[in-house]
């Protein structure tokens, strides 16, 4: 099931990539980087919703699987707001001749990113199936959410270097966003899932190693 | 009503005394702010008389603020640690929220003593004209609620998982980080560097307006405070 997931995932990438490559282009050259850019921004932002919800879930009924769950979303966040920064800085140099200059979004996207990163330090640095150190993530993952919609919303509205609404000329480069859009998301799924799992397997061998 | 305020007033006036007595981080936070004021004015120093002096002048009190922040909030549970005080004070018979909120309490009138040390200092010695007195104390006392609500909570959680001291300042820094937006932006106007309003896309055009900054800075305290204040219970709870 999961691995039909990932493969799903990975078809529909590539379909998008080849209708991107051959119908789908969009000129000059660089803004096709919003096929992988503008899926991977939405799973961002969708993960980070998930380790909110998980670490709600975790402290409401402190079940270890919403714990786990919160884990393997950010992990997965971190990949795609990693991705989400480095292409938006390509774009950035290829289209306005900057690496990056601290406009609404840009900064929102530097911030999601360096709390995925604390998230993830702080994981790995907390003394593994503590209750109290599960307790600190969930906290630190829903305090950690509110601050993206703050920056989100000040900014929103605000006349921006970066144009929120694309406008895409053929049905093809919609196609080829919409799979995108969908193989990322699955792929995200797929993520989680096996992160989930491999985190309880190990989390399992070490209580029997232990005790 | 009566119980929350007599355990907030006792244990505030407990942390008061005991610094009072023990003068166990003021000390270190002064010294930490003068040699960070100190530092970056050296690295500001250039051939051209002034150049860039009030944005350095901002970004030293922000960093000597939030840095010397974090040496109080994490005292303000390590103290506890010892002797076992902290399960102590679980134990009496007050709200958990209480207790963050003495404790929050304790913190800021740390950092507003330590504020009304370091301001003198950093307009002298960058030169700084400011531009209404009650403004700048106003966006100070935001900035330091901020800190100190967002400190306070994982200096507590830190303190508790037992680990070591040097996350409390990545979690609090990254936190606070939406914040320094619009607290940069109204030192900023403050000290001449920045109109009062700024359009178009240059930089800080999104924050807009002293008057949106300050909003801001009043809307990112008010969400911070209540949910750290609502959250400090699931922390400290064995």
């Amino acid at each position: 099931m999961r691995r039909l997931l990932l493969a799903l995932a990975f078809l529909l990438l590539m379909a998008s990539t080849w209708i991107g490559l051959t119908r789908g282009q969009i000129d000059p050259v660089q803004r096709n980087i919003l096929y992988v850019h503008v899926p991977n921004s939405v799973c961002a932002l969708l993960c980070f919703v998930v380790v909110l919800v998980a670490s709600i879930g975790y402290l409401a009924t402190g079940g270890q699987t919403w714990d786990l769950v919160a884990a393997a979303a950010a992990e997965a966040g971190f990949v795609f707001a990693t991705i989400l920064n480095a292409t938006g800085m390509i774009f950035s140099r290829a289209e306005w001749n900057v690496w990056w200059t601290p406009s609404p979004r840009l900064v929102t996207s530097a911030i999601l990113w360096f709390l995925y990163a604390v998230y993830l330090i702080l994981r790995v640095s907390l003394p593994d199936a503590q209750r109290r150190a599960a307790r600190l993530c969930a906290v630190f993952g829903i305090v950690a959410f509110l601050d993206v919609p703050l920056v989100y919303i000040s900014a929103r509205f605000i006349p921006d270097i970066h144009r929120p609404n694309f406008s895409l000329d053929s049905a093809w480069q919609t196609a080829a966003l919409m799979l995108g859009m969908a193989g990322t998301a699955l792929l995200a799924a797929g993520l989680i899932w096996l992160r989930t799992s491999l985190l309880r397997d190990s989390r399992k061998l070490e209580q029997e190693l232990l005790g | 009503m009566k119980d929350m305020w007599l355990g907030l007033r006792a244990i505030l006036l407990k942390d008061i005394v005991v610094e009072l007595r023990a003068r166990q981080v003021l000390p270190t936070m002064v010294v930490l702010g003068m040699l960070i004021v100190f530092i970056l004015r050296m690295a500001s120093e250039s051939a051209a008389a002034g150049a860039g002096v009030p944005v350095m002048g901002a970004a030293a009190l922000w960093i000597a603020f939030l840095f010397s922040g974090l040496l109080a909030q994490e005292r303000s549970f390590a103290a506890e640690q010892q002797n076992g005080c902290i399960d102590g004070l679980l134990l009496a018979p007050l709200d958990a929220g209480t207790i963050y909120l003495a404790k929050v309490a304790a913190n800021i009138i740390l950092l507003t003593i330590f504020e009304a040390v370091m301001v003198p200092l950093v307009l002298m010695a960058f030169r700084l004209h400011v531009a209404g007195w009650g403004r700048l104390a106003g966006v100070l006392l935001l900035g330091n609620l901020g800190i100190s609500s967002v400190g306070t909570l994982f200096s507590a959680a830190v303190q508790l998982t037992r680990t070591r001291g040097a996350l409390l300042s990545i979690v609090v820094l990254v936190l606070l980080l939406p914040m320094m937006i619009p607290a940069s932006f109204a030192l900023l106007v403050l000290f001449g560097a920045l109109p009062e309003n700024v359009v178009g896309s240059g930089s800080f055009a999104f924050v807009g307006s002293f008057r949106a900054a300050v909003a801001y800075l009043l809307a990112f305290d008010a969400v911070f405070s209540v949910a750290c204040w609502l959250l400090f219970g699931v922390v400290v709870e064995e």
